[in-house]
């Protein structure tokens, strides 16, 4: 019986040609399993075998959207694969950006089964979850022991066609779709242990996910604008000229504080956007456009607003982690409370 | 349709109530009009579907009236029986009922996502659905008939 | 309250010249039986049939399933209210004939549901396939109302029930539990102090006909949140008048056999002190589940509980008292694990619940009730097919010419049960 053929999808790190000083490099196939796939291969046993590796990196991919999906398509096309498995990327952001929407590509594009793994808080898993089966991994590479058996178990599954049980059955982050599945213990029993474990402060995991609305308290209204201070804050990526924080274009890791004092418009010589989500020529000519400093400053000078607050912070949105994004905020906002500011204008793109 | 004015304007241009009942039911079962058409207002929907009295109801709660009963009151399916019957105030508040609203718009989404009903297929099964739908709202007539003012 | 429980196993039911139950055996002479249930006028036609578990046989449409018990001691009879007199049970001693039960079956209304399979992929989802049932299948009079006939059925099977449980009043039990509720003051005693308090909050169905559950023969939907002991609910204190939808409906055997009780009753004074159980409605009119649901967290401050299971029963409308009364609790520092089930629809996607909270951070669920399944086709069908293409989760087709039958789990009795009866889930 002749064994499945497999593309494997890696970034440049587990492809070992380097960390991320090499994240630029595009798309190249080698032959064979490379990195993390020889684990694969073992799990695969006589089943199946990693025929091509596609080794990508993560700012290529990201950067390049359009055209590393075309180009890595072709790759996969060329091998006429039964199955096509993508990291695991575990928390990495850029990566699990890529693996899901190359997965997402082969699936519709190629009609070929696909399978990934990441950390449960990736970007990529949010995204991609409802597209895409992705296999719920350690935060890190340490987890890599655990990851690559059960990718390999629930490929097996896919490429065989086999029946696909429920998340917690199978290992995989829930992808929106509810499957009924025979627990080892009653509801009741269930019900109990769940109850032990939230009255003495353990963590436990729900059965049933509330859906989340999410809804922000609004704060009152501002009564007198002429008094008020307006701070500027944005997930624009707006950045002096240069970048010199170096805040990446998408799965940003920080964010900026930029001073404004003095600054009456944003221009193309003085300020760019980090931005990688978007065709970045109209926030590059001006970024004003971005975040309203020109417009604010009239105002200031006009009366209409008491102050336009001396620091803008800047961060860039692009799938970036629900979780990094909150924890920025919750530092801005401390900021913003310690220089008595009244209210924010928050941008997007 | 509906069943029994509820008000009219004097010569004088005020509103005169002429129903007295505290509470209206819009619906779009025959059996509930007749049989509760002497007791109070009803909203009849001769022809309207269940997805039409739940949106009636909506446009009530945003006029400030009250929903008094729960939209989707049984366990019989909105994806297998057709009829729908609410109890909604007579009186008007101040402003929306955010609880009203959240009722209305929950069971307009548990509508949206049902698959499509059958088309039912014996008049005595028909029959049975509206019984059903009318002992629900009938279930609340006790409560509410209890009190004076809504 | 105390309670010692005599659980008879059987093993088996024949049909003989006599009423009785021998060696595990339950021997059953109809007649008599069906006397009492054959003078109500309403009830045209009458007879039993047995179904053993494993055999080919699909039993539809169920209405009720009932256990068999028999007060042998202490104040009352079973099904208080209903069948016996409204004297309180719950103490004493009481005898199950366990492994059995009676199931009401045949038409009501025209979409009368629930399915029984004592075999196949169906007997996997219904507790009820692993019980040998003896079947008292009905027929209405021309022309009858349908309130007036539910309440007829209800009875007949309750009654019969009872009179099989009587069998059991001289046996000697094959096992005995005793079951002990504390008294309000009890529970605040020094051996326990370092426990948990916990509470049970239990939701009955109480919308109108076909969805009403009475207590102590009491209409729930007449009734104040209160308190009830767990052993009043084992001698049939509750009793379900709910027919819809199979899947999630509580029938009385489910309340008989209360598995929240008994998993709390389990680990009492060693895990937790399970302090009391609160029993509230779930009306159709809003101001009933606002003062229910606020009288539920008043009781459950006056028992100084510190957590609860809820459990609720039912779609939809009962989905707004389950989360007004887990959020109500939780507000009031009160950790909460709630039971429900779901209707994601067919492919799973859709949103589970017609309610939500994000305080109701801790569910366990009975699965999704939309899931389709295919019933083989089966060699005997005691009752009718009739209504399986109009049955609840069913569809124009359902009913397959081969005899097979593709429909939701909706249709089969107990599969999605919110009291967490069964071991199905979902993720």
């Amino acid at each position: 019986m002749s064994k499945f053929k497999v593309v494997h999808y890696i970034n440049q790190f587990f492809g070992q040609v380097g960390g991320e000083e090499m994240a630029h490099i595009p798309a190249e196939k080698r032959k064979g399993p490379v990195g993390p796939g020889l684990a694969f291969t073992k799990n695969f046993g006589d089943d199946a075998e990693i025929v091509a590796t596609i080794v990508c990196g993560d700012s290529w991919f990201n950067e390049n959207l359009e055209l590393a999906t075309e180009t890595v398509l072709a790759m996969v096309k060329e091998e006429s694969p039964d199955l096509f498995i993508a990291g695991p990327a575990f928390n990495a952001g850029r990566y699990g950006v890529a693996c899901g929407t190359i997965c997402d590509a082969v699936q519709t594009e190629l009609g070929i089964p696909v399978l990934t793994g990441m950390y449960v808080e990736n970007p990529g898993a949010d995204m991609f979850r409802t597209k895409v089966l992705i296999v719920s991994t350690a935060d890190s590479a340490a987890g890599m022991r655990r990851a690559v058996p059960a990718m390999a178990k629930l490929a097996l599954k896919l490429v065989k066609g086999e029946r696909i049980g429920a998340s917690v059955e199978e290992g995989y982050i829930p992808d929106g779709v509810r499957r009924n599945f025979f627990d080892k213990k009653r509801g009741s029993t269930r019900a109990l242990e769940m109850l032990l474990k939230k009255i003495a402060g353990e963590p436990f995991e729900t059965e049933y996910p509330m859906p989340t609305f999410d809804r922000v308290p609004p704060m009152p209204a501002i009564t007198d604008m002429t008094k008020a201070t307006i701070a500027i804050v944005t997930s624009g990526g707006i950045v002096p000229k240069g970048n010199p924080d170096r805040i990446e274009s998408s799965s940003a890791s920080k964010y900026g504080s930029y001073n404004i004092e003095g600054v009456d418009d944003l221009t193309s010589e003085t300020y760019e956007t980090a931005h990688g989500g978007h065709d970045p020529v109209y926030a590059n000519e001006d970024a004003d456009r971005v975040i309203p400093v020109d417009v604010l400053r009239q105002y200031e000078k006009e009366g209409k607003i008491g102050k336009l607050h001396d620091w803008f912070y800047s961060t860039v949105g692009n799938g970036t982690a629900v979780a990094s994004s909150k924890k920025y905020a919750a530092e801005i906002a401390e900021k913003l409370i310690s220089y008595d500011v009244d209210a924010v204008v928050l941008t997007s793109t | 349709m509906i069943i029994g004015e509820l008000w009219r304007l004097t010569p004088g241009g005020e509103q005169e109530t002429l129903h007295t009942s505290k509470f209206q039911i819009v619906t779009n079962n025959p059996m509930v009009a007749e049989a509760l058409g002497e007791r109070c207002h009803i909203v009849f929907l001769e022809h309207g579907s269940d997805r039409d009295v739940i949106e009636t109801v909506r446009d009530l709660v945003h006029r400030h009236h009250r929903v008094l009963t729960a939209p989707l009151a049984g366990s019989v399916k909105p994806w297998e029986t057709p009829y729908r019957s609410v109890m909604v105030s007579v009186s008007k508040g101040t402003a929306i009922d955010a609880t009203s609203l959240e009722l209305v718009e929950f069971a307009l989404m548990v509508i949206g996502q049902s698959r499509e009903r059958l088309e039912t297929t014996k008049p005595s099964i028909d029959r049975d659905f509206q019984t059903v739908d009318l002992s629900l709202i009938e279930s609340a007539l006790p409560s509410v008939e209890a009190i004076g003012r809504i | 309250m105390k309670l010692e429980v005599g659980y008879i196993d059987i093993k088996g039911i024949r049909f003989g010249d006599y009423n009785a139950v021998e060696d595990g055996i339950l021997i059953v002479n109809p007649e008599p039986l069906l006397e009492p249930v054959l003078e109500d006028p309403l009830i045209k036609s009458a007879h039993f049939e047995i179904a053993t578990p494993g055999e080919s046989i699909r039993i539809t449409p169920v209405k009720d399933v009932i256990e068999p018990r028999v007060k042998v001691e202490g104040g009352g009879g079973v099904f208080p209210g209903m069948v016996s007199k409204v004297d309180t049970v719950g103490s004493g001693k009481t005898h199950v004939l366990r492994g059995m039960a009676v199931v009401t079956a045949g038409p009501i209304v025209g979409f009368q549901e629930g399915i029984i399979d004592m075999t196949g992929v169906g007997a996997d989802y219904t507790p009820f396939s692993k019980l040998h049932n003896l079947v008292l299948v009905m027929e209405p009079v021309e022309d009858f109302k349908q309130h007036e006939y539910e309440a007829a059925a209800r009875l007949a099977g309750l009654r019969t029930a009872a009179a099989i449980g009587e069998l059991a009043r001289e046996l000697v039990p094959d096992e005995t539990v005793v079951y002990e509720t504390p008294t309000i003051a009890e529970s605040f005693k020094e051996e326990w102090k370092d426990l948990p308090r916990v509470g049970y909050v239990m939701m009955l169905q109480s919308q109108g006909l076909l969805h009403d559950t009475y207590v102590y023969g009491v209409d729930a939907k007449r009734t104040l949140s209160t308190l009830i002991s767990a052993t009043e609910v084992m001698d049939g204190a509750i009793v379900s008048g709910n027919c819809v939808s199979a899947c999630d409906k509580n029938t009385t055997y489910h309340h008989q056999n209360n598995p929240v009780i008994h998993d709390l009753l389990a680990v009492h004074g060693k895990k937790i002190n399970f302090v009391g159980t609160i029993i509230t409605n779930e009306n159709v009119y809003l101001d009933d589940k606002i003062r229910s649901s606020d009288w539920t967290s008043k009781m459950a401050r006056y028992l100084s509980l510190d957590a609860a299971i809820i459990t609720q029963e039912g779609f939809g409308n009962p989905d707004t008292d389950l989360i007004m009364n887990c959020t109500k609790l939780e507000k009031q520092g009160i950790k909460t694990v709630i039971i429900t089930d779901e209707y994601a629809g067919q492919d799973g996607k859709s949103q589970s619940l017609a309610d939500a909270d994000e305080l109701a951070n801790a569910v366990v669920t009975g699965g999704n009730a939309n899931e389709v399944v295919v019933l083989p086709p089966l060699d005997r069908v005691i009752g009718t097919l009739d209504y399986v293409d109009t049955v609840a989760g069913g569809h124009a087709g359902s009913l397959r010419p081969d005899g097979s039958i593709e429909a939701e789990l909706q249709i089969i009795t107990g599969s999605t049960n919110e009291m967490g009866f069964n071991r199905m889930s979902a993720r």
